[in-house]
């Protein structure tokens, strides 16, 4: 996979590339919307990054102009403008999802896979998800650890199902509640930390070795051993 | 102080004021004595003009009456003169009499019959020559500045008398009264110049007064009023009127200096601390030490970029700057949402919470900003409870508004802070927050038209009482 950043503070645009390199996909980079224009209409993206704040002109210019020029790969739009109507302007402008400043790698990562899944769905979609000896059953929503069936509430199946769907990949909370919850809030207090507590203590109490970790400062991981 | 004004009073406005009072007040007065001269002269005109024309009619009946013999001429110039001595108006001496009234009888039977100025009576012969009988007729007399008021009498057999009047007795008795107005006139324009110009810098000095106060009122020493007079006119509400504005920015300017000063104190410590851990990592020496600083420092930031965010919110909502995109939401359902999510960590604290929906309640709502407004009302909720209190959360509507009613049975509000809940970075000495959360939840409830009020709740706590709009209902 083959992604444009276009940014033009360096040193973000530096760190998103090494993320970015880290995480498997090839990068090019821009810092202006003129050097971004020329690499877009190349056609050989899988996906963009786009800031919306350009020293010669506006992102959401970019944008439309990539998608006139039939440019169809998926945008995932950088702005440290956060309010509701620049994200349903940007989103309206032909971006495929928003993400403000300042976030959690983590969740750039997550967000980018899923425009890119979107983009390129799958061939079918299993009906159940198994990692390691953890097995979920999304028809039935029944959960077993080994040949334990884990007692669960729809909310904590619901937790389980998007940690499972992103096994070995880190979540933010706020990925968790607008997954989850589909909320985009931002609590100051450790609600998800509960439930994840919650989940984990039925999840990982009886099995020889846990599966959910926290990764301290950035959200939480669910990896086979 | 005054200074400035008092040496170039020509750049005041009190000068320009009074010189223009003062020149309508003379231009005014001035055309009021135009129309008493006139009036006067038509009055002195009417009365030489009766006299003229009762003497004329007099001297007729004389000439009619009176043989044309030896006798004739004296006996008319005695008529004459004694008529002299009749004329309307006073004057001085008989010789004057003389002079201001002429006689004249011409007819073919010989020499014309004169009286009046000594010698000029050819003069006369000349300039009455045209004159007609009728009523009394203005005559210039050549080298005579002042003209006569003449009557024309046919007498019998034939000829005609003239009697003639000089307007010199009027014409100076105008002059006098135009002399006395004038004397009057100069002295009363230049005292109401003086009265006026007087009373005007008064009053301005006192907007002088306001001007310098004003202008030593700087960032620094807003504590400077007007001195506010007793009386009510025009330039004490002005005073006053400043004085309520200095009062509101000072009030502004302190609750913005204090507002900078928690901003700045609840960025720093952050700020600090994640500095120190950074700097403990670089400091450590081996791989797996450094994590937890990282981490920490981590964590940090996501606190301070959302104290920046809720700050960043808050001043829009406060601005009216929040475009709500508004649409019908079910309140009871969204709330229990909330509660779902927040249940297993009030759970953890031991807490009770007990939600009563009553019925289905539709608001027209900013989903996104109701959603973090009853975010930061549960964040509130968790932050300042003592474990195991009970928590009933209740959902009606109640006639047009949806109420949502927050009650539980903690240590409630402290009693200091209760008047000022609402205001920004006010929180209770315990508190770890920030002391937004209310404040935002204000700023949304008042942007969508509701409002919200705290209460103790009966037998210990607190109360938070959240009204809004119910969504119209739509006829379908």
């Amino acid at each position: 996979m083959r992604l444009l950043v276009v940014e033009d503070d360096l040193a973000i645009q530096e760190f998103l590339r090494r993320a970015l390199v880290e995480a498997g996909y090839q990068v090019d980079v821009a810092a202006d919307g003129r050097t971004a224009e020329a690499l877009a209409t190349e056609g050989i993206h899988d996906g963009l990054i786009i800031d919306l704040g350009l020293p010669d002109g506006d992102g959401l210019d970019l944008i439309a102009r990539c998608r006139a020029q039939g440019n169809s790969a998926p945008v995932l739009i950088l702005s440290a403008r956060r309010s509701v109507d620049d994200r349903v302007r940007g989103l309206e402008q032909g971006g495929d999802d928003y993400l403000t400043k300042p976030f959690a790698l983590s969740e750039l990562l997550a967000r980018l896979r899923n425009l890119l899944r979107r983009a390129n769905p799958p061939q079918h979609e299993s009906t159940r998800l198994r990692i390691g000896d953890l097995e979920l059953d999304l028809v039935r929503r029944e959960a077993k650890r080994g040949d334990h069936i884990l007692q669960l509430t729809p909310q904590e199946f619901a937790l389980l199902e998007y940690l499972c769907r992103n096994a070995g990949r880190v979540v933010t909370r706020t990925m968790i509640l607008d997954h989850v919850w589909k909320m985009r809030i931002d609590p100051a207090t450790n609600v998800v930390d509960v439930h994840i507590y919650r989940l984990r203590s039925k999840v990982d109490r009886d099995a020889p070795r846990p599966m959910i970790h926290t990764i301290r400062g950035v959200g939480y991981v669910l990896k086979d051993a | 102080m005054f200074s400035k004004m008092l040496s170039r009073p020509k750049n005041t406005a009190a000068w320009r004021l009074s010189i223009w009072t003062t020149i309508a007040f003379a231009v005014g007065s001035a055309i009021a004595f135009g129309i008493v001269y006139y009036m006067v002269s038509l009055g002195i005109r009417e009365r030489s003009d009766q006299w003229l024309v009762g003497e004329s009619e007099t001297l007729k009946e004389v000439s009619n009456a009176t043989p044309r013999d030896n006798l004739y001429q004296r006996v008319m110039e005695e008529t004459a003169g004694n008529a002299a001595h009749e004329i309307p108006g006073e004057r001085d001496s008989e010789n004057e009499n003389q002079d201001a009234v002429f006689f004249l009888q011409i007819d073919n039977l010989g020499e014309p019959l004169w009286y009046g100025p000594n010698n000029e009576r050819e003069l006369f012969v000349q300039a009455v020559h045209d004159l007609q009988p009728g009523s009394p007729q203005t005559l210039k007399i050549p080298g005579n500045p002042v003209p006569y008021r003449v009557v024309v009498q046919e007498v019998k057999p034939e000829g005609r008398i003239y009697l003639g009047l000089s307007d010199i007795g009027a014409v100076q008795l105008l002059h006098r009264l135009t002399r006395g107005f004038f004397i009057v006139w100069i002295g009363m324009v230049l005292l109401g110049f003086m009265i006026s110009f007087l009373s005007a810098r008064r009053t301005l000095l006192r907007v002088e007064s306001i001007t310098q106060t004003v202008s030593r009122i700087g960032s620094d020493d807003l504590s400077a009023r007007l001195t506010e007079s007793r009386n009510a006119d025009e330039i004490a509400r002005l005073s006053q009127t400043f004085n309520r504005m200095l009062d509101r920015i000072q009030a502004s300017v302190h609750q913005l200096r204090s507002v900078t000063d928690s901003l700045a104190h609840d960025m720093k410590s952050p700020v600090t601390s994640i500095r120190g851990k950074l700097e403990v990592a670089l400091l450590e020496g081996s791989a797996a030490d450094w994590r937890e600083p990282v981490a920490e420092a981590v964590e940090g930031l996501d606190r301070l970029s959302q104290f920046i965010n809720t700050t960043l919110d808050l001043a829009e909502a406060e601005g009216g700057a929040l475009a709500l995109r508004k649409e019908p939401v079910d309140f009871g359902a969204l709330v229990e949402q909330f509660v779902d999510i927040y249940s297993p960590a009030l759970h953890e604290n031991h807490h009770q919470v007990h939600v009563h929906v009553h019925e289905p309640v539709t608001v027209d709502v900013d989903l996104g900003l109701t959603n973090r407004m009853l975010t930061n009302l549960l964040d509130n909720e968790m932050a300042h409870l003592p474990p195991g209190c009970r928590i009933d959360i209740e959902v009606v509507a109640r006639e047009n508004n949806a109420e949502l009613v927050i009650r539980d049975n903690g240590p409630g509000f402290p009693a200091e802070l209760k008047a000022h809940a609402f205001e920004r970075f006010v929180k209770g000495k315990e508190s770890k927050g920030h002391g937004l959360g209310l404040s935002f939840v204000e700023a949304v409830v008042q942007a969508h038209g509701g409002n919200v009020e705290i209460a103790d709740t009966p037998g210990g706590g607190a109360t938070i009482r959240i009204v809004l709009p119910l969504a119209p209902v739509s006829v379908s």
